[in-house]
């Protein structure tokens, strides 16, 4: 290649002469998406150093092709390590920040405990509770989740009278709805 | 502009101006408005190429997403490659695409279109005519090619007789790309060119 170093025509930087060690210093420690300093910085597997909210955008862009921007190498959110310097007190992991972008973030709900059949029943009562005789055994036999104990132990006499008492009103309840349906 | 896409581009521009590409003359870049979202590359043929000594203008348009999806950029010279679009210019280049990384730069993307110019993919063509000739009669999609920079992109050696039935067909009142365009496609065979011209 020619030599053109007379021909360069930028003049050297105000502050003067930073020297090129300094300046190979500070693009080390570039973010490889922004080419800005790092922030909340955080380093691939593979080696390549970026901010963590330019490596989500990124990973965020192509959900199907999750590569380093720089070699391609297969990249994860989890197999991220962030670093942190001296100056950082805090020490947060910048993954638990939310980086600025659009979509909201799903919450999950405070507690999975709670009586599943509950609704149902609910919704039992309100569309048919009408004051009719077989309605009250109807919500009982169909509560599902109705928190209340069971009376009887399995196996025990009471318990089988138990259950063939619920089966007949099972019957008369089916029965009432379809004389309801068909009248 | 998105701020991270304007701020790129100008870190970006500076180290282009900085690079040994642009002190050797290999690539260029220009802006064409100051908003920073439309540029103008240029690079030169490769050597030992049919696009030896040609200047090659493309058009870089910077996408408000960038650098997370790739800057869309097509030829503004016509260039007669298998992987160039003989009418539009568009590129047909995977990291233009679907091989996109947010660490490539213009730097490198010109680099790389340069590469191209070096190395056709005829396994994936932009132009389908182009490639054709390109795998079947190699000889004479290296004189078209090398015609073509004469021609459009201020390279050096003419071809005599191409030059000569481009002619004719002018002197029949034919447009000079159009003329020029039908002889390509048709291996420069004078008579199917003009034939295809007036049917
Ligand atoms: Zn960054
Ligand atoms: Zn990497």
């Amino acid at each position: 290649m020619a030599e053109t170093s007379e021909a360069k025509p930028s003049a050297p930087p105000p502050g003067g002469d930073a020297g090129e060690d300094d300046k190979r210093d500070e693009r080390m420690l570039e973010c490889n998406i922004c080419l800005d300093t790092a922030r909340d910085a955080v380093v691939s597997m593979c080696g390549h150093l970026f901010c963590w909210p330019c490596l989500h955008q990124w990973l965020e862009t192509r959900p199907s092709r999750q590569v380093c921007p720089v070699c391609k190498a297969a990249i994860s959110r989890e197999k991220v390590i962030p670093l942190y310097g001296r100056g950082n007190t805090k020490q947060e992991d910048p993954r638990n920040k939310v980086p600025p972008r659009p979509a909201g973030q799903r919450t999950e709900p405070e507690s999975a405990g709670g009586f599943p059949g509950f609704g149902f029943g609910e919704g039992f009562h309100m569309s048919f509770g009408i004051g009719a005789f077989p309605f009250g055994v109807f919500t009982s036999t169909f509560n599902f989740g109705d928190p209340r104990p069971s009376a009887a132990p399995r196996g025990t006499a009471q318990f089988e009278e138990e259950q063939f008492l619920s089966k007949i009103f099972l019957w008369v309840a089916i029965l009432f709805v379809l004389w309801l349906v068909f009248a | 502009m998105a701020n991270i896409a304007a701020k790129r581009i100008k870190r970006e521009f500076k180290e282009v101006m900085n690079s040994e590409e642009v002190a050797g003359g290999y690539i260029k870049l220009a802006l064409v408005n100051d908003s920073w979202t439309e540029l103008q590359g240029t690079i030169v043929g490769p050597p030992d190429t049919p696009y030896e000594g040609g200047t090659f203008q493309l058009e870089i348009k910077v996408p408000e997403t960038y650098p997370f999806n790739p800057p869309k950029i097509r030829f503004v010279t016509k260039i007669w490659h298998p992987n160039v679009s003989s009418v539009t210019g568009a590129i047909c280049l995977d990291i233009l695409k679907d091989q996109w990384a947010a660490a490539l730069t213009l730097r490198t993307v010109l680099l790389s279109i340069q590469a191209l110019l070096s190395a056709a993919e005829a396994g994936d063509p932009q132009d389908a005519v182009v490639a054709k000739q390109y795998r079947e009669s190699q000889q004479l999609f290296l004189l078209t090619a090398r015609h073509w920079t004469n021609v459009y992109a201020g390279g050096p050696s003419a071809i005599w007789e191409f030059d000569q039935k481009v002619q004719r067909l002018l002197d029949m009142g034919i447009d000079e790309h159009e003329a020029r365009v039908a002889l390509s496609h048709y291996d420069w065979e004078l008579e199917r060119a003009t034939e295809q011209l007036f049917s």
